[in-house]
């Protein structure tokens, strides 16, 4: 949502979302503006007020100015219902409230945060333990989420995800599990080294992970920001419904954003047995990329 | 050359949004969100596009902007627009 005169100040921006993600107890919702809503699918209104997400056992809703009603409590509390309230349903309560996603996991700088994109797979998460490992704050876990303001800079809220990671990453970064996430999703949720980071901070540059046999990083041109700030992450496609934003108001809103972010691609080998080479590579020039 | 523009190369504005950024410039094409980085002489080819120049004028304008043999400048126009005209940037 392009920024307005009317936005929240970023020091209320922890204390709305906080608001707005209270969960309570709530009837069973399978239905928004008349209109049914299957098990396994999510539906937006019309009016921009309401996303009811629909599971097997369960419906969250939630409304905005209200909060988040759950029920009923099933088997699935709280841990798969957990998920959701963390995922879809903070990105939605986020984006009807005016704010940005990015698919992203960061850590702490010099004031700032700096955070690494990729598709599934590509390694943020371990990236983030490992640097956290080395002492770097948490910033947030595969979701970032931001206020941007009218230069294009944009204002970063502190994580609202634990951290979680594949027992294989576990194992390479150290990183202690504090549990399952659960049988059907067998990653562990983990305990950032560094601690984590509970206030409002700027985005001072943005990492994209690719694969290489060797460590570089690389400024991105100008033009190329643009694309790579174009996602199709579940949760830009809940903001691009929540602004109802045309496709020219996006191309605007990106190129705001990527006038004043500092981008760069980090290519570096995957294999596990370079992660220690390859995590200190990064670490030694986040300060820089920070500034 | 087309009736409808007189020869005149002329910029679809309904099809795309631009935007300067660096020393770039940026088009989305709004039917499909793909989007095009234009730098150095495609930037000064796109620039020289204003809707009352032909492709002569067109390269005449540049040639101004970068220096070079005429021919060589009207082929890379030339050849430049009708990469425009095939992304559906441009008619003419």
């Amino acid at each position: 949502m392009p920024a307005s005169s009317s936005q929240p100040l970023q020091d209320d921006l922890v204390a709305l979302m906080r608001r707005e993600t209270r969960v309570f107890p709530g009837p069973f919702v399978d239905r928004l503006e008349g209109r049914l809503v299957t098990s396994g699918t999510q539906y937006l209104d019309h009016a921009r007020e309401n996303f009811l997400l629909r599971d097997r056992d369960f419906s969250i809703l939630y409304r905005k100015g209200h909060g988040v009603f759950v029920s009923p409590e099933t088997a699935a509390w709280p841990g798969e219902v957990a998920l959701y309230l963390e995922g879809s349903v903070y990105a939605a309560a986020a984006c009807l409230n005016g704010l940005f996603p990015l698919h992203a996991s960061a850590v702490a700088v010099g004031g700032g945060v700096v955070a690494f994109t990729g598709p599934a797979g590509a390694g943020k998460s371990t990236l983030l333990a490992g640097l956290s490992a080395r002492g770097w704050p948490m910033f947030c876990d595969d979701t970032l989420i931001a206020q941007v303001g009218d230069r294009g800079d944009l204002a970063c809220l502190p994580g609202h995800k634990r951290l979680k990671l594949w027992p294989d990453s576990l194992e390479m970064t150290g990183a202690r599990s504090i549990g399952v996430v659960s049988a059907a999703y067998p990653k562990h949720f983990a305990s950032p080294a560094g601690g984590d980071v509970a206030r409002i901070l700027p985005l001072r540059a943005l990492i994209v992970l690719e694969e290489a046999e060797e460590c570089a990083l690389v400024p991105v041109s100008p033009g190329e920001r643009i694309a790579l700030l174009d996602d199709d992450h579940h949760t830009r496609l809940i903001y691009e419904d929540a602004a109802a934003i045309t496709q020219a108001d996006k191309f605007r809103l990106l190129a705001r954003i990527a006038g004043r972010l500092a981008i760069h691609r980090f290519a570096r080998p995957k294999d596990p047995a370079r992660f220690g080479e390859t995590t200190g590579f990064l670490a030694e020039r986040l300060e820089g990329l920070a500034e | 050359m087309t009736e409808e523009t007189g020869g005149r190369i002329v910029k679809l504005t309904d099809r795309f949004v631009e935007t300067a950024i660096g020393d770039e410039t940026v088009i989305m094409r709004l039917a499909d969100g793909d989007f095009f980085a234009l730098d150095g002489t495609s930037l000064a080819i796109w620039q020289a596009i204003d809707g009352a120049r032909d492709r002569a004028k067109v390269s005449e304008a540049v040639g101004l902007l970068h220096q070079g043999d005429p021919a060589e400048i009207r082929r890379d126009v030339d050849a430049f627009i009708g990469e425009l005209v095939a992304a559906g940037f441009v008619a003419g």
